[in-house]
């Protein structure tokens, strides 16, 4: 027995011993794919790394990172900015990522909230869970994501497990470190426009559902209410945006004045201004968007300008460079 | 819980350790352990089906005894029937109420009959039928006085229950395995080592072959109406490796985990791709279900004693019984008429039984005849496979429409096309480890046996970087779990 024991220590010792060192390999090269996991990766560097002195901070969902052009707010209002938007997640892991950005970066002068039907709801899948493999041992990281489908109670803790039949990650993660990933970012400061014409993504939805009917989360609701109050307290004004939704897809969702009166009453609770975008003649013009949800580039060009316009006007004192 | 899941990796070596350091001086506390071991392994799946598999082992437990009291033969009887009607109409229940419902009503629906009777729509509890056999085969034994009826509860649910046979066999016979419950084991260096590298094999199989051939023929199986016939034929071929490799690997990680806690279990396959008939075939692919169906159907029907048509008929009942048993679909049932079709010349011309020895045994590579006889036997596999793995008797009949189609002569495409040669190269690779090993019990038993330990330990390591690497991420359940 004692023969057995020992043999099998002896067999096994290599893999224990080399698996620290090679999972910190494929996350330090993981982390410097600019396209991969859909360049979540830029985003996450630039706040553990502590890069990040934004003026203004856009939170939301893939509709904050593909519709806030941050080029045109800071030349429009003459102030740093940065999209944090993240890709097909509602609140629950905005708050994760707003959370790490405080935690390793100066706070930001004014934090523009792009919020949309979805953002209160919660998906049980960790969609673009690539995004989290070289994070995965810090303590928010695993907190938030933990209550998805997505990595077990093991990923979280031992090394280089999350990274079994990632074969892919851990090509990329090869081929990043022989310096072989020579596309371009991306995101420029979290913002990506994305060139395209209107899709079949509604027809395909219609053909799923003749309706689609919202299901809120009432954790997130609850995190919502407590990010708001959070920022008040550290004295960080927030503005409410919806940016525009094509009108097909308002009509869509059965019970999005819900969701609307939620960000109405938290507007009034909480005393932050609420840009609502969903009667904007945009809403009803398709060649501004690729699907009912999602701005093309042209679309959010126009809509970044407007937004900029709407806040000179309507909330001057909360802009940064304000005098 | 899955053999291929993390949790197991850290159950086992747990169960493992207590089990020779901790209880090794009492065998009622080793076999106490095994079973609390295989509830907690059996529970993690579905905690609320542990009661149906307590009842069942109560039951076959009860009327064993029952049986071994009785002075009459009529009340022997009595308690068989009991045990057999009991255990059948519990899966009876679960795997086959909605089948049979369905098909009558379908049958009545041609004669303008129209009955809407309830379904159950109930979950097939996991390892049903193989517990439920398990047991049917000690009740039978008790009943035939092959064996005495046990007398302590724990050994025998550990019997029924042990963890690394429960979910998906090997069908055990308590004339193998009761015994060895009720005796001292002993730590066995070798075969624990033997063990460890069975395990490791059958990793192989389920996550290298199985879940790599399984992303594609799901694919093509899925959206068989948009291929052509040469993607179709690769998609079943795939499909054979996938099934081999799943099931064989399943029972490959149960035996070599039962070696660890020094218990043998039976064989369940033992390279069925290199037979030379279909005969041949069917006495190396699942054996334990074969043999059991031989032990407690064939031979009681009459086996071969009442010559060629006996023989033919008893075959035909077994198989379409054996495909009954696979799941509760006609594909099923033609699947296991097919292959009784394929006997049907070797019965008729009693030459089912002339090849028992091992294909090109003591030489390297096989004669030109040896591999004519091994690619037709595997072509007619495969062929049957159509049907195991269609979802109806409809998608399996134009799955073969699409076969014999013009396409067939067409070059496979489907969307991952590229990365087939790589597959391939697997599936080959594999192959001839298998081929090297067809006179052992597993593959690894040989490969690297003689090498020099650093040698040898690259191959352990390069398979279990295969198997990290190719792995899928998402954990696969093994096919066989759900019959």
């Amino acid at each position: 027995m004692k023969k057995f024991i020992r043999k099998v220590a002896w067999f096994l010792l290599p893999i224990v011993v080399l698996a620290y060192p090679i999972d910190y390999f494929l996350s330090t090269n993981l982390k410097k794919s600019k396209q991969y996991a859909e360049g979540e990766y830029l985003v996450w560097n630039d706040i553990y790394d502590g890069r990040i002195d934004a003026g203004i901070a856009i939170y939301g969902s893939s509709r904050a990172w593909h519709h806030f052009d941050t080029q045109i707010i800071e030349d429009s209002l003459h102030a740093t900015a940065y999209n944090f938007g993240i890709d097909a997640h509602n609140f629950w892991l905005e708050y994760l990522r707003h959370k790490e950005y405080l935690e390793h970066n100066k706070k930001p002068k004014l934090i523009l909230l792009s919020v949309d039907v979805f953002s209160l709801e919660k998906k049980p899948e960790l969609i673009n869970a690539d995004q989290f493999l070289p994070y995965m041992f810090k303590k928010d990281v695993r907190e938030f994501t933990s209550s998805y489908e997505g990595f077990s109670w093991f990923d979280y803790r031992l090394p280089l497990l999350r990274y079994y039949g990632k074969t892919e990650v851990m090509l990329r993660a090869v081929k990043n470190a022989a310096g072989m990933d020579r596309g371009a970012p991306a995101r420029v400061k979290g913002y990506m426009g994305v060139k395209r014409k209107w899709n079949s993504d509604m027809d395909m939805a219609k053909q799923r559902k003749k309706h689609y009917r919202l299901n809120l989360d009432s954790a997130s609701i609850r995190l919502f209410g407590t990010f708001l109050a959070e920022c008040r307290n550290n004295g960080i004004p927030v503005v409410i945006v919806y940016s525009p939704e094509y009108i097909e897809g308002q009509h869509f969702t059965q019970n999005r004045e819900e969701g609307m009166d939620l960000y109405r009453s938290f507007s009034q609770q909480y005393k932050v201004p609420f840009l609502d975008y969903s009667a904007d003649t945009m809403c009803t013009q398709k060649e501004y968007f690729y699907n009912a949800t999602h701005l093309n580039r042209d679309g959010a060009d126009l809509f970044t300008r407007k937004l900029v316009t709407d806040l000179k006007n309507k909330v001057p004192a909360l802009l940064p460079s304000h005098p | 819980m899955l053999f291929n899941s993390i949790i197991f990796a850290f159950f086992l070596p747990a169960v493992f350790c207590l089990y020779w350091f901790v209880f090794h001086k009492s065998l009622r506390l080793q076999n106490a352990l095994l079973l609390a071991a295989s509830y907690f392994f059996y529970g993690w799946w579905d905690w609320r089906f542990l009661f149906l598999l307590l009842f069942s082992t109560l039951l076959d437990f009860f009327t064993g005894a029952r049986m071994a009291a009785s002075r009459t033969t009529a009340t022997r009887k009595f308690w068989l029937w009991l045990s057999i009607i009991t255990n059948v109409g519990f899966l009876g229940v679960f795997k086959y109420y909605d089948f049979f419902i369905t098909s009558f009503t379908e049958a009545l629906a041609r004669t303008g009959l129209h009955i809407h009777p309830g379904l159950l729509n109930v979950i097939l509890p996991v390892g049903i039928s193989f517990y439920t056999f398990h047991g049917l085969s000690y009740v039978i034994d008790v009943y035939n006085k092959r064996i005495p009826a046990e007398r302590n509860f724990v050994d025998y649910a550990v019997f029924v229950s042990f963890f690394p046979l429960l979910v998906a066999g090997p069908i055990e016979r308590a004339t193998h395995l009761l015994p060895q419950i009720k005796a001292k084991r002993v730590f066995d260096y070798t075969r624990a080592a033997d063990g460890l590298k069975q395990i490791l094999w059958g990793l192989v199989k389920k996550i290298v072959i199985a879940d790599q051939c399984a992303y594609y023929t799901e694919m093509i199986f899925a959206h068989s109406a948009s291929y052509g016939g040469s993607t179709l034929v690769l998609g079943v071929v795939l499909f054979t490796f996938q099934i081999y490799g799943d099931f064989s690997g399943y029972s490959d990680i149960a035996i070599g985990t039962a070696r660890l806690f020094g218990i043998d279990l039976l064989r369940n396959f033992a390279y069925p791709f290199f037979s030379r008939d279909i005969a041949e075939y069917w006495r190396r692919w699942h054996i334990s279900l074969t043999t059991w169906f031989r032990d407690y159907l064939y031979i009681p029907l009459g086996g071969s004693r009442g010559g060629t048509w006996m023989r033919v008929r008893n075959t035909f009942i077994v198989f379409l019984i054996s495909g009954l048993w696979h799941g509760a679909n006609w594909t099923y049932i033609v699947w296991g008429g097919l292959n009784a079709l394929f006997m049907l010349p070797l019965l008729l011309t009693g030459k089912q039984r002339i090849h028992l020895d091992t294909v090109a045994q003591g030489r390297v590579w096989p004669t030109l005849r040896e591999t004519g006889a091994m690619l037709l036997t595997f072509a007619l596999a495969v062929f049957a496979f159509i049907f195991f793995r269609a979802e109806s008797m409809h998608h399996a009949w134009s799955y073969l429409a699409g076969i014999f189609s013009p396409s067939l002569l067409s070059v496979p495409y489907f969307p991952g096309v590229g990365k087939m040669p790589f597959l391939l190269l697997l599936i080959a690779l594999f192959m001839l480890a298998e081929w090297q090993g067809r006179e052992y019990h597993h593959a690894l038993a040989r490969l690297g046996a003689t090498w020099k330990r650093p040698v040898r330990y690259a191959l352990y390591y390069g398979l279990l970087i295969a198997i990290f690497c190719l792995g899928s991420d998402k954990t696969q359940q093994f096919i066989y779990f759900q019959f």
